[in-house]
Order: C-alpha cells, then structure tokens, then sequence
C-alpha cells in the first residue's frame, strides 16, 4: 500500500508541475494605429521589458519572414540568444495609415510590478525605432492611448 | 528584310535588358498560378453581391465574441480578423449568409512570397526594385517599338492582322505571337512599370486621414446594427474591408474601406461622419495590382502566364534571327567589278548566306578574286567569268526576299563576258515546290547566250551539309581549286576505298575513241545504276567520277577517251585481270523511279551508261523508252548487243537514236520534237524522264520540254523539276 501511495504521489506532482508553474494570464486587445509614412509595411515587435531594460518576454511579432528579424536588432539580441517559438503569436507587417488589432496574452502578475511593454519598429531601408513607443505595464497604462515617436501614431489596450 | 532605326532599337532594348525580363517571365509564370491555387479553395460562397453589409455585420457578430476587420479578399473570400467562440483569435475564413467561420487563415505559401521578392526586388532590395522598375518600362519600350516593327512589315496600320509571310520558325511565330499578345504584354509592362512608379513615390498616392469632430457625436438614437440606413445601402461586394470600432466608447467608429472610398460610421445611430473618395492614383494602383497580378480572375492570370512564357520565347526567337543575320554577314575583300568568282545568293533567312559564304572565304582563301551578294544587287560584272548561284525558294516556289528582281535583271543586263555558272537550289521535300526559283534561275540563265552552265543544277534538301559538299566537290574539280572543305558546314564523310578488278574492255576502234569497261569487287554490293564511281589515278585530291550501269551485278562503265584525258586515261590502260581503289558514291537522285509509269531516257555519248544498267536491272518490265544521240553508226555499235538484248528480254519498249554526223544529222532534242505529244503525255501522266549526257544536250532539252510545258499549260518545266519527274546527271 505504501508503494501505491508513493506512486501516486510520484504520478501526482508529475502532473500537477506544469499546471503549477504556468502562471494566470489574461488576454489584451491591442491596436496599433500606424501614420501615414511612404514605404514598405513595418515590422512590429511587442515584448515583455523588466525595471532593468532587459527583455524577458516576446509577446507579439508583426512581420512574417525571418530574414527581416535582425533589423530589429535590439530584440534580434535577444531572441537569437534565447530563440523560442513565436508562430502563434506572428501576424502580419503594418502598412503606414493602417491599423492591426490584436490579441496579447500578459501574465497577470507581471502587472503593476516595473515591467514596461516595449513597440520596436523597423521598415525596409528606413530608419529603426527600438522604441517607437514604450507602455509601462501598469492598470492605468493598459487602459489609455499612448502615442509613438516613429512609425506608430499609437496604441490602445481594451480587456478581451 | 525590315531594316530600319525601330529594329535597331528594338534589339538593342532587348539586348540590353533581356536578362532581367527572362528572370521576370519565368517568375511572373510561376506566380500567375498563385491566383490559381488560391481560388480553387472552397471558401468562395458565391453570393456577396447580393448580400449587404445589414445583412452580414450582425449574423457575424453573433458568431464571434469580437471583431477587429473584415475583409473581403480578390478571390471574393470574406475574411474576419478577431476572436471566436472558443476564445481563440485569429483571421478566418467565414460564411457571410451565417456568419459561420468555416477555416483559419494559413500562412501564405512560402513558395509564392519567395518567387514574389525575387521577381520584385530579386532579393537586392531597393536597389532590385529599381532595376525591375526600369526592366519594366524597357519592356514597354519593345513592346512599342515592336509595334511599329510590324506595322512596318504589315505597310500599314490596317493591315495589322493580315497574313505575314512565313519566312523560317523563329521570325514567323516571333511576329505572330507578337501581334497576338502584344495587348497583355503592353498590360504587364505598363502595369509593372506604374507600380514601380508609384513605390518610388514618382507617382504620389495621399493616404485619406478622416477628421472627425468628436464633439459633434451622437449617442443617440441607438440603432441595431441591421437597421443602419448606410450599411443597408453598400452591397458586401463593394467592400475592401471593414474596421471594427474598437471598444464600444462612441469615440471608436465603423471605418469602411470601399472600392473607390472610404467612410466611417457611427458605431451607435449609423450616423456617416466623414466620407472620402480614393484619388486617381490609388484607384489606379488597384487596377495596376488586379491586372498585373491576375488575383481577380483565372483566366487572366492564364493569359499573364501565357503571354509571360511568350515572352521567352520572344527572346529566343529574337536571339536565333540575330546571330543568323549576322552569321550572313560578309564583308566582301574586293570591288564587284575587280572580281572573277561571283556569288549570287537568295536567301530569305541567312541561312543560305552561310553556305555561300563558306565558298567565298576558299575562294579568297585560294587567292581567287571572289564577289559575294545579293542576287537584287545582280549587275554587269566587267570581269566576272564565273557565277555561283546559291538560292532559296520561298513560299509558293516563288523568289526569296532578296531576290524578287532578279530574274529581270538577268533578261535585261548582258555580262560582258562568257560566263559558266552553277546553280544550287536549297530547299525542303517537305514542300512540293522543292528548289523551284532555283530550277527557273537555271533554265533562265540558260538562255542567255553569254552564259554556260558549268554543272547542272544541284539541290541540297534540308541543309544537307552531304549533299551540299558533293556539289562543292564537283564544282571545284572543274576549276581544279583544292577547296580544304568548310568546318563549318561540312562533315563530309570520306569515300570508303575497294578494290575493284577489271574484268572486260571492250574498245571501239572510230574516231570517236569511247570504250566500255566493266569491273567487279568482291561483294559488288552497294551500289546501283545511277551511282558514281569515284577514282583518283594520281593518287592525290583529283576525283574523276564516271556514271554507274549495273550491268549482270557488276559495275559497267562508259567512258569516252580523252587525248591526255586523266581518268580516261587512266582506266584506258588497264588490262583485265588488273585492280584499281575506287569508291562508290551514292547519287540517290538519279536512281531508276521505284515507282511511277512510263520511263523516258534521254542521253548523248557515253551518258547511256547508267541506262544500261538500269535496263538490265528492269526485271519487272517497266516501259522504258530511250533516246540517245550518237556521232556516228560506228559509236553506236559499243553499245549495240546490250540494246538488243535489253529489247528482246521486254526491258526496253523502244529505242530511238540520233545521229549527228551521218543521215540526217539529228540531235536528241530533234527526236524528242518528234515526239512531243507522247514526251507531254507522259510527263502529265506522272511519268519520269531522265537525262544523261552532256550539259549543252541538257540544256537543249530542258528549255525544249519548257516551251512544251508553256504551250500545253501556261507554267514552266519547272514545276515537273521540283516534283521529281525530270532526274538529270550531267557534266
């Protein structure tokens, strides 16, 4: 019996560990609303910055082909370091004038705790904006219009 | 040929571009079969022009918990971008009329977006986008100059569509499918020329920025979104796309995006608040987008990939009608009047040039003054003695390009001196008329009483280097030149050496001096009558061919003597039981008829050799009727026996001979007079005649069978020359 109960134990934590670990998160409607520049459609990245500047998290890519990922270069540092998979969370580039809506999924207890969500920006033989626009991941900020400084004219959060 | 400054342009456009718009064809097929795959995929429901936006927007609602876009694609696919009921966002495909998402968005095919950056920007960005910019618009500059191009050929505008001589593949289908897809073709470089345009900002497009008074909003009454009077009103057709108000605040609008403009729209009352209509570029640059790409219908996108692969084939074509143009290029070394060798040449493409032009650098090569042209440029030579003749047939056996004129300049210009010419008919089996202007410019030159053939007429079927280097050899052997022959066209096979060993001689003893000689090889096969034997009695290049009979399976030879004669000579003083190296060479063209009637032979002297043999060989008992003209009683006798016996055994119907010298002084070509009503019928009845002997009896029977042919028919011998029924070989 006491075997029994050690296995179930075993088998227990075995399946609880990654329910465990994986934290409460809660979905974000995010636009992005783009100016009016000439050229080729902007990549986008979102991503997860701590109170230190370093990034911790990629949350949305705006941009579909690979090979125009290292002119983002600072989150290109990053993610080549620490590659993950990021095809469910890939959408496409934004042309100047238009909008993209989408959905984030933030960890809840990020929230209010210093961390910023970072708007980096790059478009074909244009200049780079590492941060075209900056939201300080607070319960106030994910509920006002922040305004970027490059290609972003800026961004609204509503609760999904 | 169409020479003028547009194809100097047209070809130096090409040149210089043609690169890059290959890249851009092979590409451009590949991706007209994007819209193609697209569109076979079952997410097209067929009905969004009878479905407005009242209708759609709150059946889609219902189906998912938010919306942020709707779109509405070219291949008429309805696209929603937000999340669904299982929470899970994304873009979809939906049902319209239910609003029922019916599959997620895939990604778009790698494949496809690869192929697409290359034919852009072949993978060099801005600067790639510039040279595919530029090779658009350098192909609609040849597509213009080519137009002109073909109204030149065409001598007007409304002759545009009308028949185009067919000169040679590459130049025929380069003019036809020219015209024929000169409308799509003029589509994509206009199109891939605006769109470039319009990247580089040359062409401004202004983006619409709708100001909206927000204190001027509404919030009331309420409407349900089925009961808005505008989304009533705009069929789901008309949409590009839909943005969503993004929360629910009346701040945050309805923005359409239409085919021609945009509006947004209250989210509460359906109030309009702004409208805008696109500006011309944009509408412009949609249109460009639709036609360039295909996206909108397939069978465009199929006529985009037919007229792109055309466009290849353009290419090559172009390239096969340049290089053969200039391979046809000669630079003659002397003046017309300085030279002694003329070479007149119709050709309608350039590929009789070649052939002629390998004669002319031998020639100058030989340390001959040699005059290579066209046969147009035909004039009074002050030096010439000698013309070769290399000419085409086009069309309906009528005179190529270059030498429409010819044959009158010949009538009306007298050389000034006695000329032997050689004519070289080029041509096709394939056509009935085979070497028909060259068999007429034989005839014509005939006539004329400075001139003198040198050879009979030789035609080369298809090319044929073969049959080309036997007239080469033959010709040059007369004016014992030493012609090194022609790398470039000729891989003339060596003559295969036997040993042959005398076996009968049987001499004739008048003034005459003509004897019969027979030999024999060990097979004694591989030959017939009609073939030459080829000897060389000073071992060295001279080539004496004697005419073949096969006679009881040997070979029986003819052979008039000549005073210090070098063949005649030659095989005079070999004794029986003696061998010699000989080889056969096959002469197909004058070889007994396989089928066909009757049989006229015609032949002077020694030329009845070949006829003795195929009268031997005549075991079926096909009417043969032979004319030859002899000197005297005396020359006749050599062959006499054979004759008779040849009669007996039913192999020859009936034998009429010419004496020259004796009785009543006759020629052959007095017989055949004689005869004019059986040598007509049987010509008309299908028929053979054939002709061995000298080239002045040729001659004389020739232009007598002409005159025959124009009374009875109104059209010259030489419609029976190029359909195979008059077979000559003489010297």
């Amino acid at each position: 019996m006491n075997n029994f109960y050690k296995i179930c134990l075993v088998l227990a934590l075995l399946i609880s560990k990654p329910f465990s670990s994986s934290a409460q998160t809660s979905k974000y409607k995010c636009m992005v609303q783009m100016s009016n520049y000439m050229g080729e459609g902007a990549y986008i990245v979102v991503s997860l910055v701590d109170s230190k500047g370093a990034y911790e998290k990629t949350l949305y890519v705006m941009g579909s082909d690979k090979k125009w990922y290292k002119n983002l270069k600072e989150w290109h540092k990053f993610y080549s370091k620490k590659p993950t998979n990021i095809s469910a969370i890939t959408g496409a580039s934004v042309s100047g004038g238009d909008r993209s809506v989408t959905v984030l999924e933030i960890e809840d207890a990020k929230i209010n705790k210093g961390y910023t969500l970072r708007f980096e920006t790059s478009v074909e033989d244009k200049i780079y904006n590492v941060k075209d626009l900056e939201i300080p991941l607070t319960t106030e900020g994910l509920s006002a219009k922040t305004e970027g400084k490059g290609y972003i004219r800026y961004v609204r959060f509503s609760p999904n | 040929m169409t020479i003028s400054v547009w194809r100097y342009s047209h070809l130096a456009l090409a040149v210089s571009s043609f690169l890059f718009i290959a890249l851009a064809s092979v590409t451009g097929i590949i991706l007209s079969f994007q819209p193609v795959t697209e569109k076979i995929q079952p997410y097209n429901t067929g009905n969004i022009d009878q479905l407005n936006l009242a209708q759609v927007l709150p059946v889609l609602k219902d189906n998912f918990t938010d919306i942020s876009e709707l779109s509405v694609d070219a291949n008429q696919f309805v696209l929603v971008n937000g999340t669904g009921k299982d929470g899970k966002s994304g873009q979809y495909y939906v049902n319209p009329e239910t609003g029922k998402p019916l599959a997620r968005v895939a990604e778009k095919n790698a494949f496809f977006q690869w192929v697409t950056t290359l034919h852009r920007s072949l993978f060099l960005h801005e600067t790639g986008r510039f040279f595919v910019g530029l090779t658009s618009s350098l192909l609609l500059l040849i597509a213009i100059s080519g137009t002109i191009l073909i109204v030149q050929r065409q001598r007007s505008f409304k002759r545009f569509f009308a028949k185009i001589a067919r000169d040679n593949f590459a130049q025929y289908y380069h003019v036809v499918l020219g015209r024929l897809l000169l409308v799509p073709i003029l589509i994509i470089a206009i199109t891939g020329t605006f769109l470039s345009l319009k990247r580089f900002d040359w062409i401004k497009e202004k983006k619409l920025v709708h100001q909206i008074d927000f204190d001027k909003l509404r919030s009331k009454p309420v409407l349900k979104l089925a009961d808005f009077k505008v989304f009533n009103q705009i069929s789901l057709s008309a949409v590009q796309s839909i943005d969503f108000p993004f929360s629910e605040d009346v701040e945050d609008y309805f923005l359409l995006k239409l085919s021609d403009r945009e509006m947004t729209i209250n989210q509460l009352t359906g109030d309009v608040l702004t409208e805008k209509t696109y500006d011309r570029a944009t509408l412009w640059n949609n249109l460009s987008l639709d036609l360039h790409t295909g996206r909108t219908h397939v069978i465009w996108a199929l006529v985009l990939a037919v007229a792109a692969g055309n466009i290849l084939f353009f290419i090559y074509s172009g390239f096969v009608m340049t290089l053969r143009r200039r391979a046809s290029r000669v630079k003659n070394k002397w003046n017309a009047d300085a030279c002694e060798f003329i070479l007149l040449v119709g050709s309608e493409n350039g590929a009789t040039f070649s052939f002629a032009s390998s004669i002319y650098q031998q020639l100058i090569k030989n340390g001959k003054t040699a005059y290579l042209t066209e046969l147009n440029n035909y004039q009074a030579f002050s030096k010439a003695k000698h013309f070769l003749v290399f000419t085409a047939t086009y069309g309906l056996g009528e005179a190529p390009a270059n030498a429409t004129k010819v044959k009158q300049l010949i009538t009306e210009i007298e050389q000034p001196n006695a000329i032997d010419f050689s004519v070289v008919g080029f041509g096709s089996h394939a056509y009935p008329d085979f070497c028909k202007f060259a068999h007429e410019l034989n005839n014509l030159l005939s006539q004329q009483p400075w001139a003198s053939p040198l050879l009979e007429i030789h035609t080369v079927n298809d090319k044929s280097p073969v049959e080309f280097s036997n007239w080469a050899n033959t010709w040059s052997q007369k004016h014992d030149l030493q012609l090194t022959l022609l790398p470039n066209v000729i891989d003339q096979r060596p003559i295969r050496m036997k040993t042959f060993t005398v076996v009968e001689k049987t001499k004739s003893v008048q003034d005459e001096a003509a004897f019969l000689i027979r030999l024999s090889s060990k097979s004694n096969r591989g030959f017939t009558s009609g073939d030459l034997l080829a000897i060389y009695p000073a071992n060295d290049h001279r080539e004496r061919l004697y005419s073949i009979g096969k006679v009881n399976g040997g070979i029986q030879l003819s052979v008039k003597l000549h005073p210090g004669g070098l063949g005649s000579e030659y095989l005079h003083h070999m004794g029986v039981g003696e061998t010699l190296q000989a080889g056969i060479v096959s002469n197909r063209h004058f070889h007994f008829p396989k089928q066909g009637k009757t049989v006229i032979m015609i032949s002077n002297g020694t030329g009845i050799a070949p006829f003795l043999g195929m009268l031997d060989q005549n075991t079926k008992g096909r009417a043969c009727h032979l004319y030859c003209g002899f000197r005297s009683k005396k020359s006749f006798e050599l062959y006499e026996a054979q004759i008779l016996e040849n009669t007996e055994a039913k192999k020859l119907s009936r034998i009429s001979v010419a004496y020259s010298r004796e009785g009543e002084r006759q020629y052959v070509k007095d017989l055949l007079a004689r005869d004019a009503d059986f040598i007509y019928s049987t010509l008309q009845g299908g028929g053979v005649i054939m002709i061995c002997g000298a080239l002045a009896m040729q001659n004389n029977v020739i232009s007598l069978l002409d005159e025959l042919c124009q009374q009875n028919e109104n059209r010259g011998i030489s419609h029976y020359q190029s359909s195979g029924q008059i077979l000559m070989d003489c010297y």
